[in-house]
């Protein structure tokens, strides 16, 4: 029996699967394929010589999505909306996120005002219908709709989250009245208030649920042609898996489908080693991110905006909270007109790409630095399949950065390099603090799970900046996020708002609400699972009367309002150093989590040691390490032929294909038992 | 050649340039990070929605370090900086020690609203505890500091400072890390929402503490000295990039005016807003010298708070936009302003209205820039605070609510695209408007609709952002305060493009066939059945209206922003009955009416 696991991302498309006959595991790689991505995936899976009939579960991620709300090339999409409120849409909160910007707009709504059509309906700020919408209004708006064409149609009303009745009203006549056009409403999605948020997120499911499903159609008819007849799960932004038909319903859940593999790796292996609290450290070629991973579980948030929170559009859903910055293999190190050094957020990507790839790049880039300083190997990048040219590399870093600097010469080159990395260090170790200091958190306590083609390269250094004392390099870094698919289960989240002070009353009425969410999810992962069992957990969204920040406090099965006031006055002064005993304190939202578990390969089989020998090769490299002045020799291994229970010391260089670990001098690291990197940083001297 | 050998020269650090780039990024990100908890743990929806903040650091000379993006621009000038010099000053005798907390609201010092409270600690030496080496600054609108009205800023009719609250000049909150109990009473006992003033004193001070602990962290990192040249050095990059940027622009004497509807007092006196700008190299030389005196109601403004606050805004939208704002930010900036203008008031004149005028004021320096820099400059905005505030018991639970929301309106055209918005003003940034949802829960207001204005925008090549129609119908007694500006000086258009429509307020009485018309009002009483209609001005256009494009006046009236009729009128565009674009007749009807002019 098979368990597969396909990703497909900006530049490659990538598989895992697994054998648990054989307990192997196998990797593939492709190019991503733009005109149609399921030719990407099929040929992953040719590549990889599987026999689909013997495959039960079949998992994907995507970032068709993300891509077709950036791109704008989803369905043509109308709204329905109350009347008298249908530029909710564009007129958005009214704030410009770029203050001295007088050219300063928005990315144009993805619904234009033409398509943007009303009905006279009303619920009120109670939650009490005032205007039921007329059978004879809807025939009219769907005559209408017709006219235009549109082939989805998104329904959005004021309170809905309150009272739901008119939307599922008007979309159920519409679906009726417009056969083979897609028809979503907001209360289906969300059902936490701010109108304009949820319209956002209904248009956006609606823009791209024609496209979604097409795709899907045509996933299945090509896994079935190769004699595909398990079941198809589709990777959703909260880290869980979803069936197909949970995807048709909310495409809009599939948004960061393609970036939480890899946090379901960290999280998963994070578990298995007994570490309670990691983070998940993930550099490619023009990005880094990071998440923390709590328990085996990372948090969610219900708030994610598309393009960026200065242009783009916010949506309503559990999207895993996920910190990205502009620093990965590709960024561009340039000078301003002032003579100021500054690394990325702009990247050579993957064309032209790094001076080194000899693709025309002629800006130096991460990627040339640490080529330059022999962190990474000429002739062995990607096991040998592409040779990097050290001479161009060093020339784009001599000629753009250190020379107009007054850095002359190999050393002045030397010198540069390593600042460039200093100063994109920086930044990554910013993006941690971001997810950790600024939630309360102390990276001191944590472990970093570094992955990515780039991960591995500088996690060490990361790491001793934020004062981490331990690094864990997972197995395949380079195909981590296929890898993390691997081991992802079941995962339904669902908030709601719910407004009331903070009183014993109150949390009794929270329990029925809960309750009947429960319910909710209970039915939707039921019908996915099968027999498997389902855990729950519940919050509420707390905040001090007046406040709008809400801190997410658990709701334990019969708790009262002292202790949760006192769960809650925890949490705040941990986060921000003081909190207030006599305020009043409200909450604001519910939120509960089901999670349900799927079948999946063990950890050994993961990384197969296979090649490991007693007395693994040695080789060395000169190589500059991180904060030096000068060269020193540093021990090279390959990855492949270290077995468990193999110590060394730093300075280090790890090989294997698509990644570098680099161990400084000081470090030591061992292989641990599931075949992971363990790095233990010395940290004397380190302030 | 030579000069710019020597430029570069100049411009090589005495710090490692790997160094300071790190010192910059970590110095932005104490700002950033103190903003981001004040803003989570506020009381107040005018701190974490309005963004009426700033969150900064200055040197011991009161120049600035760094300051945080979000909060509104406002306070581009050296507020911080003001602030902590007039302390330095205060104390000189007692000194300030570490972990001393002071503040001050002083209109002398500040020429703001009194609700602007700066709150300050110093920053020691982590090698000599007892030398400060900078400060970090926090100012943020408190919600009421006592004065003649509810918020105490929420006037159309004050005549002196004492009208508009309490003022604290330099008064100690904390010695040594000690609470002073005399100022928490002292604040306690002026205001009307205890509670909330010092749950956000709370935050203020939390930030403060964070920030100055951050600070202290980086000059440990690097050693006083290689921040203090670090910060020294940015000061002189960012100088020579503003330098640079006027430096574009061509030299000359440029002129704009525009005026300002009334004072809230003297209801048909204008407030007159004559501006010169002289560019002679580097230099950018504002001149204010003809603008209207000092004025008997709450418009006025400091000399900082005031004139060179709008100057260094406009400066700042016409030179390095998207840069951080340091002390480098503004040397090449001169501000002429002799004293007693209404932007340069003094001390105990009415400022509880300070910040209406001052988009204006920007986008008419901004104005003065349009034959000699088209491609930075747009076309006129909206530019009314347009500050509606409804006032009255929440209609089920008894509890008072005072609910201010500002209008959202039309930004004007520019060089190559229309006018966007629709946002608040220039004077404004990140600012969110609260949600429909939001009022009608908690404030029991009941709004009919929000909508674009048809042909509020005005018409050009590149056209205006449209203003909003925006309807409410009263549902429980309330009162009712509005500040809306700019109807008698509607949004310019530029480059021959035309003005948008201005701002204004109807109310419709149920019991009255005729709405009336508001612009300034304190406290109206309003009864069921009443209505309100905000109607925000749209933006200015850009070039033309003949040279616009057809087909795009076409989908503008497909979209219901411009009617039928202005597309005639004003475009010169004649649709066939489908609305598709007439071209044979668009043509003729646009060469016939060029001929006439």
């Amino acid at each position: 029996m098979l368990i597969v696991a396909t990703d497909t991302g900006g530049t490659f498309t990538d598989l895992a699967a697994y054998d648990d006959a054989s307990c192997t595991v196998v990797y593939t790689k492709s190019l991503t394929t733009y005109d149609n991505f399921v030719e990407g995936v099929m040929n992953c899976a040719n590549k990889a010589d599987l026999d689909l009939s013997n495959a039960e579960i079949f998992k994907h991620g995507t970032t068709l999505v993300i891509n077709a709300l950036i791109q704008r090339n989803g369905a043509k999409t109308a709204l329905v909306m109350t009347k008298g409120f249908r530029d909710v849409l564009e007129i958005g909160r009214g704030n410009r996120p770029e203050p001295f910007n007088i050219h300063y707009r928005r990315d144009a709504p993805l619904v234009p005002r033409e398509l943007r059509f009303e009905i006279d309906e009303r619920v009120s700020g109670k939650g009490q219908p005032i205007k039921v919408p007329s059978e004879q209004e809807i025939l009219e708006v769907a005559k209408q709709l017709k006219a235009a064409e549109v082939q989805s149609v998104g329904v959005s009303f004021l309170h809905a989250f309150q009272l739901s009745d008119h939307e599922r009203a008007v979309a159920a006549q519409l679906q009726k009245l417009l056969p083979g056009v897609t028809v979503t409403y907001g209360s289906a999605l969300s059902n936490e208030w701010y109108e304009f948020e949820r319209t956002a997120t209904v248009a956006a499911n609606a823009y791209v649920g024609p496209q979604v499903a097409g795709y899907l159609k045509r996933l299945e008819a090509r896994l079935q042609d190769d004699t595909f007849e398990g079941r198809l799960f589709m990777m959703g932004s909260n880290g869980g898996v979803l069936n197909v038909e949970e995807a048709l319903r909310a495409p809009i859940a599939l948004v960061e489908s393609g970036p939480v593999g890899g946090c379901i790796g960290a999280a998963a292996y994070a578990q298995a080693l007994g570490i309670s609290c990691g983070i998940a450290f993930d550099m490619g070629g023009t990005t880094a991110k990071c998440a923390v991973v709590q328990d085996g579980q990372f948090d969610v948030k219900s708030l994610y905006h598309v393009g960026g929170y200065d242009r783009g559009f916010p949506i309503r859903g559990a999207v895993i909270d996920i910190v990205e910055v502009g620093a990965g293999g590709g960024s561009i190190a340039y000078l301003d007109a002032q003579l100021g050094l500054h690394v990325g957020p702009r990247s050579a990507g993957s064309t032209p790409g790094p001076a080194a790839y000899g693709r025309g790049g002629t800006e130096p880039t991460i990627t040339d630095a640490n080529l330059a300083l022999g962190r990474i190997d000429a002739s062995s990048f990607l096991g040998g399949s592409m040779t990097l040219d050290l001479a161009a590399a060093r020339q784009a870093i001599g000629e753009k950065v250190a020379d107009p600097l007054g850095f002359h010469g190999d050393q002045g080159i030397d010198s540069m390099a390593d600042g460039m990395i200093t100063i994109a260090t920086v930044t990554m170790a910013n993006a941690i603090k971001r997810i950790t200091v600024e939630r309360g958190l102390d990276p001191r306590d944590y472990t970093l799970f570094a992955f990515g083609g780039g991960g591995p390269l500088h996690a060490v250094q990361i790491a001793r900046q934020l004062m981490i004392p331990t690094v864990i390099i997972p197995p395949e870094p380079g195909n981590f996020s296929a890898l993390g698919m691997l081991l992802a289960d079941f995962r339904v989240d669902s908030s709601v708002t719910f407004v009331r002070p903070l009183t014993d009353v109150s949390i009794g009425e929270a329990e029925s609400v809960s309750t009947k969410m429960r319910e909710g999810i209970g039915a939707t992962l039921k019908s996915q699972i099968g027999k498997g069992e389902i855990r729950f957990k519940r919050f509420a969204e707390i905040r001090y009367r007046g406040q709008v920040h809400t801190i997410r406090t658990p709701l334990e099965v019969g708790a009262n309002a002292g202790g949760m006031r006192a769960a809650f006055e925890s949490l705040y002064k941990a986060r921000y150093g003081h909190a207030d005993s006599k305020s009043p304190v409200e909450i604001v939202g519910l939120t509960m989590v089901g999670l349900g578990q799927m079948d999946k390969p063990t950890f050994e089989s993961l990384a197969p040691n296979r090649n490991a020998i007693a007395k693994p090769q040695l080789s060395g490299r000169e190589a500059f390490f991180p904060g030096a002045s000068t060269r020193i020799v540093a021990s090279v291994f390959k990855r492949s032929q270290l077995a468990s229970g193999f110590i060394a010391k730093g300075p280090a260089l790890i090989e294997e294909y698509g990644s570098t670990t680099v161990v400084g001098p000081g470090d030591k690291f061992s292989i641990g038992k599931l075949g992971e990197i363990r790095i233990e940083l010395d940290l004397k001297g380190e302030a | 050649m030579k000069a710019r050998d020597n430029q570069s020269d100049q411009l090589k650090s005495s710090v490692n340039p790997v160094t300071l780039e790190i010192i910059r990024q970590l110095l932005q990100s104490i700002p950033d990070e103190v903003e981001m908890d004040l803003t989570r743990t506020a009381f107040s929806p005018l701190i974490y929605e309005y963004k009426d903040y700033a969150v900064g650091m200055v040197d011991v000379e009161g120049r600035l370090i760094a300051q945080s993006r979000g909060g509104i621009p406002i306070f581009l000038a050296n507020v911080l900086g003001l602030a902590v010099m007039d302390g330095v000053a205060t104390y000189a005798e007692e000194g300030i020690h570490s972990g001393d907390v002071i503040i001050t609201n002083h209109a002398g010092t500040l020429g703001q609203h009194l609700n602007n409270v700066v709150m300050f600690t110093p920053m020691m030496d982590p090698n000599h505890p007892d030398k400060v080496i900078a400060f970090m600054a926090i100012l943020a609108h408190w919600t009421d500091i006592g004065g003649k009205y509810v918020g105490s800023s929420a006037s159309n009719d004050t005549t002196d400072i004492f009208q508009e609250g309490i003022q604290f000049r330099c008064v100690k909150m904390r010695r040594a890390g000690k609470p002073v109990s005399e100022t928490y009473r002292m604040i306690e006992y002026n205001t009307r929402f205890p509670t909330m003033v010092l749950g956000d004193v709370d935050a203020q001070l939390a930030g403060c503490t964070k920030g100055a602990n951050l600070f202290t962290r980086l000059a440990e990192k690097f050693g006083t000295d290689t921040l203090m040249s670090g910060i020294a050095e940015l000061w002189k990059k960012t100088e020579a990039s503003a330098r640079a940027a006027v430096a574009a622009i061509p030299d000359g004497v440029y002129f704009a005016s525009s005026f300002l509807d009334n004072d809230g007092i003297d209801l048909n006196k204008h407030i007159e807003c004559p501006i010169t700008v002289t560019v002679m190299g580097e230099r950018f030389i504002v001149d204010f010298s003809n603008i209207s005196p000092q004025v008997r109601g709450p418009f006025n403004s400091g000399r900082y708070g005031g004139g060179i606050t709008c100057a260094r805004i406009a400066f700042k939208y016409l030179t390095t936009p998207l840069e951080f704002t340091n002390e480098g930010s503004f040397v090449p900036l001169e501000v002429v302003l002799p004293e007693g203008k209404f932007l340069s008031a003094a001390a105990n004149a009415p400022m509880a209205r300070y910040s209406a005028p001052i988009s204006t004021v920007v986008d008419t320096i901004v104005h003065a820039m349009e034959a000699v820099a088209p491609a930075m400059i747009a076309a006129g905005h909206h530019a009314s605070m347009g500050s509606h505030r409804f006032q009255g018991m929440h209609p089920e639970t008894g509890v008072l609510f005072s609910h201010l929301d500002t209008a959202l309106g039309g930004w004007g055209g520019s060089h190559n695209r229309d006018g966007s918005g629709p946002f608040k003003t220039l004077a404004h940034g990140d600012t969110l408007d609260v949600p429909v949802e939001v009022q009608e829960m908690l404030y029991g207001l009941h709004i009919n609709s929000i909508c674009f204005r048809t042909d509020s925008a005005g018409a050009g090549q590149y056209r205006g952002g449209p203003g909003l129609d925006k309807q409410y119908t009263i549902h429980h007694p309330v009162k009712l305060t509005l500040t809306f500006e700019r109807n008698g000086c509607p949004p310019w258009g530029v480059m021959a493009g035309k003005e948008g429509q201005p701002n204004y307020v109807e109310i419709q009485r149920s019991d009255e066939s005729e709405p009336t018309i508001y612009l300034k009002a304190s406290d109206i009483p309003l009864n069921t059945g009443d209505r309100v209609l905000i109607h925000s001005g749209g933006g200015g256009g850009y070039g033309h209206p003949f040279n616009r494009d057809p087909e795009a006046v076409a989908l503008d009236v497909k979209r219901g922003v411009v009617s039928e009729a202005a597309a005639r009128e004003d475009y010169g565009v004649i649709l066939n009955t489908d609305q598709g674009v007439n071209h044979c007749l668009t043509l003729e009807e646009r060469s016939k009416r060029r001929a006439c002019v």
